[in-house]
């Protein structure tokens, strides 16, 4: 153990001779040679090329086997990549899952493995141990069925959320936009995720996994010959067939800019993407040039283009940033910020004035020089990783790079001038070719057209597929008379007037609900009471209320638990109470009947398999779309469009297994989707005609 | 808590064989001023950590006026006498750096990550923020819709991360760990700028700062640096007297001191009035004492059972029991414990209660790491059909485990193996070094237990790690959140 205690002469008391002018800022010393040593090469027989890179200043050391082929495509299997990268680690024909969870943790090793590469990190003194569990993976993985079933599942929660989530829909959009039929653009869907069998990931593994083309990556506390030794005892005998060979687009390429939109239901901002692909591969000349003019456009920082437009001077929003992608199978550059719904326009002519004036403009000295200087601060930190010098060593392999790319990097960083920046930006950026991806409100669709060079928006749905257009037919009865077969199937009466007296009939209707919500195993008590121009609902979990609503037919409320326990409370508007006495009623479409409340029919549609007739109005709690079955005329689905103050969501209803209860039909199934959350409903009760307390109206 | 190192001793023993490889040297020294100084050379890679932990956290606040200390994390970003607003992260970067903050209950850390060529850069900037920072009503006014959305996004719209504030509010009573270091945006609103000042003039000192680089230096060029911007800063209460030479008017600066602050030369001290000199004198004579909490918090006695209702939509259970100081043997052994229940996918609980019996889909047992006794907290996120009390007893039986028998050989050693890995991924950057002398120097008063610490955890035994389960899962005396999904 060297310890090394030095002690100072201690300063005596003279700060009194203390010079130092604290205004005058420090000049920087001369700068540092960086020095990136040349990893050694060396191959195996059956084809891997190993990659050493010796650093002993801790005793770890790491292994990244990386398979050779091309990346996988499939126009119907998106997301198989996905599950083998998650079922890879989930077992071998040696060790079950447990087992080999456990074999790692004991060590304290880094282990995990994805569709295309095992990684190992490891203390130096645990590597036999880390070695033979990584072989095992590598020879052995077994995708035990139950683990198969398991993810499957897990990924299909995971497709539910996504639909609702805007960034992953924006995200969608673009890799389906940019990259058409390509690796990139594979979206996992329902139909792709349902289409996947274990079949499917045990033949990907046997095809791809394989020594031919793959790279073995060795950094850290080991010298050459030993990790020689190592290679060849553990992957020398490994035989397969050869690395899968495909060959791609490298993106398409507009001619005139593209709005792409995919609607978001009552969403109150707007994900904006600009984006184009690039021509170009890695260790072009051109790539350092082209990345500091995206630092200076919108990488990373308050100082860039857009920032300093969007954010500092307009205040559109809180960041907006560009990225670059330079990649052997396909490269891009990107924008993207999420902006309010009444600026996204303006929003989207900033972008588009940026992205031109930096293919016109030369950028200021000062621009150039922070960004660099920031750049080259990058890289050197980036230096202290092994990691970096083995990630830098395959790409020189993988990409044909010049083997002193990365040593000559900062001095070709520092030669970047502006004519250069501006020579990359005219020659790769096209102002004119973009990609304008909008996730939003269709409130904002139509502004959207004139930048458009078409003047054609294309639509989207979430998973960048293209947006399935509604197509009404027009309905075979005029609107009235679907209401009142509507009413009819209801009430079980023959006509209206028999159908009026039913009703006159029912004082009160009192609903008792259980919810449970898919994502969580809780079960929540819903009640509905209503009687005769009152209505209540209520919202219990284990006894305790957790919302409220009243309305007594004059004046109304609601509360909602709080966080800190106690209640949220609220009154209704003028407005709400109005809205809640036109729509008094068991039925909405008697009220609608009744009360010359005012509603379209939009016609009929095949929906779910059964033909339907689609009915809008503006009901009590935001927009209604009802659609009642062609032959049965029941009710089996509703979309209300939810608007609170800080946000906007649909809400579907789906009902079914409707019963008679008291001369009125009951729907004793309904499921709820909001969000990304859905609930199913079992109705257990329903008591018509019984005794309400006028108490149970109060709040 | 500071040691003074006296000796002048350079002590040199022999290479052993330790449980241990790869030593960490460096150097350390107190400044005349109070300040204590950590330096580690390596010149692996052309970059330098400079950084300064002020011993000053949440739980020096005034209870009136929490948040403070976090607050200032923010506020001394908004540049000195001699750099404007805005300015401060600009110099960083545009000399190819990266900086950053954080604030705990218990000490302040600020540092730059530079080309290794710009470590005056770093002195200075430090030195600045240490000597002069700007703390005025304009930057508090900036800082504080910061912080506000801060909280907003880390916080109030994040699942889950309100219970620890809630448990630690109920956890304790008189502390002031019963806040966290958010603290109040009320208080913030409240407090007035003079509040704001007094709170820099008391725990922005020297004497209350640990000064640690490691990176490209020489040792010999770093200490002359940090003696032309460091210990050029005087010691005792001096420092305040010369903050208001700079900041306070002609009048208002005579009318405090008895003479006019143009009588003081600020580039060189020597060159001012006699009675300048004098009062400099007199200032730093007086000694700089530190509030620090002594309050000694009464066991819990009770359970307590509260509910909490959030943006989620999977109900969790927290557990909250009092916990040990960091710096103790307890401590030591309650992490280990922890960590066998809890960490990686091996853990009991992963094994047991998420896969196995599939009642969660998390479930988590840990200490914070405290400088004064502190909290403890097992936790899960239920899963598909299952009740929050059947969570709750599968969670209350790995502990009951715990606390009756003695961890298996096997998982004991797995632990080790662990720790062993986390102590050579924490040193593996200059920036990670930096960090671990200054906390080894503040809460255990040992900065060379950056390279001792495994044999700490070597001389824990099994026996201990059932004792000290024991010793702090105590049933009967605990905190119980449960926390469920808002009604729509």
């Amino acid at each position: 153990m060297k310890k090394i205690i030095t002690s100072v002469l201690a300063l005596s008391c003279l700060v009194a001779n203390a010079q130092i002018d604290r205004s005058v800022r420090p000049k920087a010393a001369e700068a540092p040679q960086i020095n990136i040593a040349n990893p050694a090469t060396f191959k195996l027989d059956n084809g891997i090329k190993v990659i050493v890179s010796e650093n002993h200043k801790q005793p770890k050391v790491s292994m990244n086997l990386v398979m050779g082929s091309d990346p996988y495509y499939s126009d119907s299997k998106a997301g198989l990549t996905d599950m083998v990268s998650e079922l890879m680690m989930s077992g071998t024909t040696n060790r079950p899952k447990d087992q080999l969870d456990n074999e790692k943790d004991f060590i304290g090793a880094f282990l995990n493995a994805s569709s295309s590469n095992i990684y190992l990190s490891c203390l130096t003194k645990h590597l036999d141990k880390g070695m033979e569990l990584m072989t095992d993976i590598l020879h052995n993985a077994s995708f035990p069925e139950s683990e198969f079933d398991r993810i499957k599942k897990q990924f299909e929660s995971g497709l539910l959320s996504a639909q609702s989530d805007p960034s992953s829909m924006a995200n969608n959009a673009e890799v389906k936009t940019l990259f058409p039929s390509h690796p990139y653009s594979m979206v996992m869907t329902e139909k792709s995720l349902n289409s996947i069998t274990r079949e499917d990931i045990v033949a990907y593994y046997k095809e791809r996994f394989t020594p031919s083309g793959a790279y073995l990556v060795i950094v850290g506390d080991i010298s050459v010959e030993n990790a020689k030794e190592l290679a060849n005892k553990n992957f020398g005998n490994w035989e397969g067939s050869p690395a899968v060979e495909s060959s791609f687009s490298k993106g398409e390429f507009n001619t005139g800019n593209r709005v792409i939109f995919v609607e978001k239901p009552g969403a109150v901002q707007s994900v904006i993407t600009i984006a184009q692909p690039i021509k170009m591969n890695p260790g072009e000349e051109d790539q350092i040039k082209l990345s500091v003019m995206n630092k200076i456009l919108g990488g990373g920082g308050f100082g860039t283009r857009l920032m300093q437009n969007l954010r500092e001077d307009k205040a559109y929003t809180y960041g907006a940033y560009t990225s670059l992608d330079i990649d052997r199978y396909g490269s891009y550059i990107s924008a993207s910020g999420n902006f309010r719904n009444e600026v996204t326009d303006s929003a989207i002519v900033q972008f588009l004035y940026e992205f031109n004036r930096i293919t016109k403009e030369e950028v200021t000295t000062e621009e150039l020089e922070l960004n660099k200087a920031a750049m080259a601060g990058s890289f050197a930190r980036s230096l202290e990783s092994p990691q970096t010098i083995a990630r830098f060593a395959l790409n020189t392999y993988r990409n044909k790079l010049d083997s002193d790319y990365y040593q000559n990097y900062l001095k070709k960083l520092s030669a970047v001038s502006k004519e250069d920046v501006l020579a990359a930006a005219k020659t790769y950026i096209n102002p004119n070719g973009l990609n304008i991806i909008v996730v939003g409100s269709p409130d904002v669709l139509e502004s959207l057209k004139q930048f458009d060079a078409d003047g054609v928006i294309e639509k989207l749905d979430a998973f960048g597929n293209p947006a399935v257009k509604v197509e009404y037919k027009e309905a075979d009865f005029p609107k009235d008379v679907i209401l009142e077969r509507h009413i009819l199937a209801l009430t079980g009466a023959k006509n209206m007037k028999k159908a009026n007296k039913v009703f006159k009939k029912i004082k009160s209707v009192e609903q008792s609900i259980i919810a449970r919500p898919a994502q969580a195993p809780i079960e929540v008590q819903f009640t509905a009471i209503y009687k005769e121009g009152k209505t209540m609902s209520k919202a219990e979990f284990s006894g305790m209320v957790l919302s409220k609503s009243v309305f007594d037919g004059e004046k109304g409320g609601s509360k909602q638990m709080a966080q800190t326990g106690g209640f949220e409370t609220s009154a209704m508007t003028e407005e709400e109470i109005a809205l809640a006495q036109k729509f008094m009623h068991i039925a909405p479409e008697y009220a609608i009947l009744k009360n010359d409340i005012n509603y379209e029919l939009l016609g009929m549609l095949e929906l779910e398999g059964s033909v339907v007739y689609a009915i809008q109005y503006k009901g009590a709690d935001g927009p209604v779309t009802s659609y009642y079955d062609a032959e049965t005329f029941m009710k089996t689905k509703s979309v209300t469009l939810n608007k609170t103050q800080e946000e906007s969501f649909e809400t579907v209803a789906s009902f079914s297994d409707y019963k008679m209860v008291g001369k009125l039909m009951f729907p004793h199934t309904i499921k709820q989707v909001m969000g990304g959350q859905s609930f199913d409903q079992e109705v257990i009760e329903i008591i018509v005609n019984g005794k309400v307390d006028d108490k149970v109206f109060e709040l | 808590m500071k040691k003074l190192i006296a000796t002048s001793l350079i002590a040199f023993t022999g290479l052993s064989v330790t449980a241990q490889e790869r030593k960490i040297d460096f150097v350390e020294y107190d400044l005349d001023n109070g300040m204590h100084v950590i330096l580690h050379e390596d010149k692996s890679t052309p970059i330098v950590a400079v950084s300064i932990m002020y011993h000053v956290g949440s739980k020096n606040e005034n209870p009136e006026r929490t948040g403070f200390a976090h607050f200032f994390e923010h506020l001394l970003f908004e540049g000195s006498e001699n750099i404007k607003r805005g300015e401060y992260s600009e110099l960083v970067e545009k000399n190819g750096g990266t900086l950053n903050a954080n604030t705990s209950q218990d000490r302040t850390y600020y540092y730059e990550i530079l080309p290794s060529n710009q470590l005056e850069l770093g002195m200075w900037l430090e030195s600045e923020r240490l000597f002069h920072a700007n703390v005025d009503q304009q930057g508090v006014e900036t800082q504080r819709e910061v912080v506000k959305e801060e909280k907003r996004q880390r916080i109030d719209n994040q699942p889950y991360a309100s219970f620890m504030g809630e448990a630690f509010d109920k956890v304790f009573d008189e502390h002031p760990y019963s806040w966290i270091p958010i603290g109040s945006m009320e208080h913030l609103d409240a407090a007035q700028e003079e509040d704001y000042i007094d709170f820099y003039r008391t725990f922005y000192v020297p004497a209350n700062a640990v000064l640690s680089i490691a990176g490209d230096i020489s040792i010999e060029e770093t200490k002359a640096l940090v003696n032309k911007y460091f210990a050029s800063i005087p010691k005792g209460q001096a420092i305040n007297l010369l903050r208001d030479v700079e900041k306070l008017e002609e009048t208002a600066f005579t009318s405090k001191y008895g003479i006019s602050n143009k009588e003081f030369d600020m580039v060189d001290f020597s060159k001012s009035s006699a009675s300048a000199r004098k009062l400099i004198k007199k200032y730093e004579n007086m000694g700089t004492v530190i509030p620090r909490p002594s309050v000694k918090e009464k066991p819990l006695t009770t359970v307590t059972v509260d509910t909490v209702y959030d943006n989620i939509q999977l109900p969790a259970v927290f557990m909250a029991y009092r916990g040990p100081a960091n710096n103790t043997k307890d401590g030591y052994a309650l992490q280990m414990i922890n960590d066998i229940l809890s960490s990686g996918t091996s853990s009991r609980m992963n094994k047991k209660i998420v896969e196995k019996d599939a009642l969660a889909v998390a479930a988590f047992s840990f200490a914070f790491p405290l400088e004064d006794p502190g909290m403890v907290v097992t936790a899960g996120i239920a899963s598909k059909d299952v009740d929050l009390a059947d969570l709750q007893s599968a969670l209350d039986a790995e502990i009951e485990k715990a606390q009756t028998e003695l961890v298996s050989e096997e998982e004991f050693q797995k632990i080790k193996n662990q720790y062993e890995n986390q102590f050579y991924s924490s040193n593996g950057s200059v920036a990670g070094i930096a960090e671990n002398l200054a906390n080894n120097y503040m809460y255990y008063g040992n900065t060379d237990l950056i390279n001792s610490e495994l044999d700490v955890y070597n001389e824990i035994t099994r026996e201990d790690l059932r004792e000290v389960a024991k010793k702090y899962f105590t049933k009967d005396a605990r905190v119980i959140l449960h926390y469920l999904p808002k009604q729509q």
